[in-house]
């Protein structure tokens, strides 16, 4: 893979969440949301299950209509000027369906292509992509049969195939194998290093310590903690702030005594 | 262990009905049409009754109990697909014995609008026998009457489980599928034609080909009672044999398509395979322009045919769109109204366009693809199988009724109705799109989801045909003139709807976008 394209990070925030709402039929999923991604940063999104940072990440991308609020990414507004917004990003949502029936050549193709990209470009860019991620360039397996390890590869790998700026990725090593999931690390590392900004959320704290410059917490629809990771940590784990934050356990699994 | 299946689907059916007004909404209407057509058949079965006239009773009750099966048959690969919110692969870790989860899974299948009102409209049967024949008549037809509705619901689940389980295999040289689908689908237009004839013979052939009915399964169950009253109450038992049998034949079929969609036999293609071709021109076509229309409408034309929803659809469209005109072009009936009717449901096949792809069409809208560049590739990817259909129907119609001479303006008639059609549902197709079920069955549908899709497909069907009337009644005006300007009128007509209607469906889809995708992805 060639050297990444040194990038100059903006002057503003590339992503800036303002007062985002989200209701679903009587559930309040997200409920005020504010949050302020630096340029140039490696952003994790810590949350527990149903915090609402899938919701969240929806909403910031433009996959997901926001009741209320507004959301910036590079500067566009993203319900305003949809079309400006999205060229500059790559994105891998979670619990969404690839275009399955396709080989991986063929839909990296596609969302090349799909992003306005030159033709020689895709096919250079696509095969190289392949080849790093061990998917194989001249492998012909549908998407819908590859291992779930796989199909993040190749979501990871439409996401990155523009050369966007940001990079929004939705729990992005859930089901990967340790040894694709450092190279995933990796990958991202050196596109931060070159000037790009990555937004992931987890909910593995190992990860993020390890990757993250910033860090936000997420419960129950609002951002509990952000902030650049030492400030948010201090002289603690993240975990013990993770846990404090978010509401400690109340069940101690001792009662399953038939278990 | 059977009551908590029907307990579960109907559970099931409730909360998918909580606090979504629209789709309340829709469930009282299909209950209101139910109670309706219910209510019209049960008049009608019930008239031989009421007017004493033991004759038309035997032929109204085996030809129609017969059409009821053959509705059941097809009006569920055709149009509404198949209530499957009790999805059978969910069962697969449940330690059940197959013939508990087979026994529960039909008899919840009966727990829906259209079985009741099956069951209500053949009830008039019941009447008809008990006033021709009398209480012991009534009681017996009563008895034919429910084996008769387990017979529609074991006819309808086999057939689609079967359909599936053929097209899930996903080689393209699969010639069983094709076959299957053939078959499948001659059988209406067989049926259609058999009904064309029947307008023209004398009711002494109708009276035989009754009687012949009533002892096939299509018919018997529905006729014990008339024999009672007629005095062969011998023939009650036999006919009873005959439709116990199909309904555990067609359970055993059903069981056993059901396990191996269970346990996912699907052949893969193969990890090993690899191609060589650089990855554009792998997506890509020759023919297709290098850019983002050429990849849309090439993932478009792949999925028709790789996605076994989509391929069952394009199938079940191919054969019936030859085989019905060219069957009323034999029978002498004329296949101009018929081609109409074709043009139209070529183009109703993209009512739920979006809904095909599911969450998958988040990609286009990450991407930000121009609404009306969306919808344009959807059509042209589209095309690209249904044109060369509708130019195969012209030509065998042509033929067939002898006047090769009409192929060009019958040609212009279908790409017409074709582009009309699609300039009334392209637009619905954005408003009204629906999530469809992440089964394995291609014909399953969500409860409610069924209605909607038959009511969008008749809105279209009609809408479309009410439009091209304006040509219709050129041709009938111009006579001879018309089979020389019939196809560039025709075509031009047509494309002008297309675009037309593109252009409103794109500015609509670029406003809501994301509320599409909300409405394609399931399990919100």
């Amino acid at each position: 893979m060639t050297i990444p394209v040194q990038r100059t990070p903006g002057d503003g925030p590339a992503m800036s969440l303002r007062g985002l709402v989200k209701r679903f039929d009587t559930k309040l999923a997200v409920a005020g949301l504010d949050l302020d991604v630096p340029a140039g940063s490696f952003y994790g999104l810590l949350g527990p299950n149903g915090a609402g940072k899938t919701t969240t990440l929806s909403m910031a991308v433009g996959l997901l209509r926001p009741d209320a609020g507004l959301a910036f990414l590079l500067g566009y507004d993203v319900w305003a000027d949809p079309a400006a917004a999205k060229r500059l990003i790559g994105v891998l949502p979670d619990g969404v369906r690839l275009f399955d029936r396709l080989s991986g050549a063929e839909l990296l193709a596609y969302h090349g292509l799909l992003r306005g990209m030159d033709a020689a470009v895709v096919d250079q860019r696509a095969q190289e992509l392949l080849d790093v991620l061990e998917l194989g360039a001249g492998n012909r397996t549908l998407i819908v049969d590859y291992s779930a390890g796989m199909k993040k590869k190749i979501g990871l790998a439409c996401a990155l195939l523009h050369g966007p700026r940001l990079l929004v990725l939705d729990e992005p090593f859930e089901g990967v194998d340790p040894v694709s999931a450092a190279l995933i690390r990796d990958i991202l590392q050196r596109y931060v290093a070159g000037g790009g900004t990555v937004v992931f959320s987890s909910h593995v704290m190992e990860v993020v310590e390890r990757l993250c410059s910033h860090v936000a917490i997420l419960a129950a629809g609002a951002i509990r903690v952000q902030g650049a990771i030492s400030a948010v940590r201090g002289k603690r784990s993240l975990e013990d702030v993770f846990v404090e934050v978010v509401g400690g356990r109340i069940s101690t699994g001792s009662e399953l005594a038939w278990l | 262990m059977v009551v908590t299946f029907v307990r579960l689907k109907l559970r099931i059916l409730a909360n998918g009905l909580r606090g979504r007004a629209s789709r309340v909404a829709l469930f009282v209407l299909a209950a209101f049409t139910g109670a309706g057509l219910a209510v019209g058949g049960w008049l009608i079965f019930a008239l031989p009754g009421l007017l004493d006239e033991g004759r038309t009773a035997g032929m109204l009750l085996s030809l129609g109990g017969g059409a009821l099966v053959l509705g059941w048959l097809f009006l569920p690969l055709l149009f509404f697909g198949v209530d499957e919110s009790l999805d059978p692969a969910r069962f697969a870790l449940l330690p059940l014995r197959r013939h508990t989860l087979i026994g529960g899974l039909f008899v919840a299948s009966l727990a829906g609008v259209p079985a009741v009102a099956t069951l209500i409209a053949t009830l008039g049967m019941v009447d008809t026998a008990h006033r021709l024949g009398g209480f012991g008549a009534g009681t017996v037809e009563l008895f034919g009457v429910v084996l008769g509705l387990l017979l529609c619901a074991a006819v309808s689940r086999s057939v689609t489980s079967a359909f599936a389980t053929a097209l899930r295999s996903r080689r393209a040289r699969d010639l069983g599928t094709v076959l299957l689908a053939v078959v499948a689908a001659l059988l209406g237009p067989l049926q259609i034609a058999a009904l064309a004839g029947a307008e023209r013979a004398d009711w002494d052939q109708v009276a035989d080909v009754a009687t012949v009915v009533a002892w096939t399964p299509f018919g018997a169950a529905y006729t014990v009672g008339l024999d009672v009253a007629e005095g062969r109450a011998w023939a009650v038992p036999i006919k009873l044999v005959i439709v116990v049998a199909a309904i555990g034949g067609l359970l055993w079929w059903w069981s056993s398509t059901l396990e191996r969609a269970m346990v996912g036999a699907v052949a893969s293609s193969g990890p090993s395979s690899t191609v060589a071709g650089l990855p554009v021109s792998r997506l890509l076509f020759r023919w297709l322009p290098r850019n983002r229309f050429g990849a849309l409408v090439a993932r478009e034309v792949r999925y028709w045919w790789r996605g076994t929803r989509r391929r069952a659809i394009l199938i079940t469209f191919g054969v019936i769109g030859i085989f019905l005109p060219v069957m009323l072009a034999i029978s002498g009936a004329g296949a101009g109204p018929m081609l109409l009717f074709v043009g139209a449901l070529a183009a109703v096949n993209l009512a739920n366009q979006f809904g095909f792809d599911g969450s998958a069409y988040a990609a286009n809208v990450a991407a930000g693809v121009p609404g009306r560049v969306e919808v344009r590739s959807r059509v042209a990817g589209y095309s690209v199988y249904v044109l060369p259909l509708l130019f195969v129907t012209a030509v065998v119609v042509g033929i067939v009724s002898g006047s090769p001479a009409s192929i060009a303006s019958a040609l212009g008639e279908l790409t017409a109705t074709y582009g009309v059609g699609l300039g009334v549902i392209l637009p619905i197709s954005v408003r009204a799109a629906y999530a469809l079920p992440e089964t394995t069955n291609p014909f399953a549908m969500s409860s409610g989801g069924s209605l909607a899709k038959g009511l969008l497909t008749f809105v279209a069907l009609f809408g479309a045909i009410i439009l091209t009337i304006p040509l219709e009644l050129a041709a009938y005006v111009l006579g001879d003139v018309w089979l020389w300007i019939g196809l560039p009128v025709g075509a031009g007509y047509g494309a002008a709807a297309c675009l037309l209607g593109s252009r409103i469906a794109g500015d609509m889809l670029d406003a809501r976008m994301s509320e599409v995708l909300a409405a394609v992805s399931p399990h919100r």
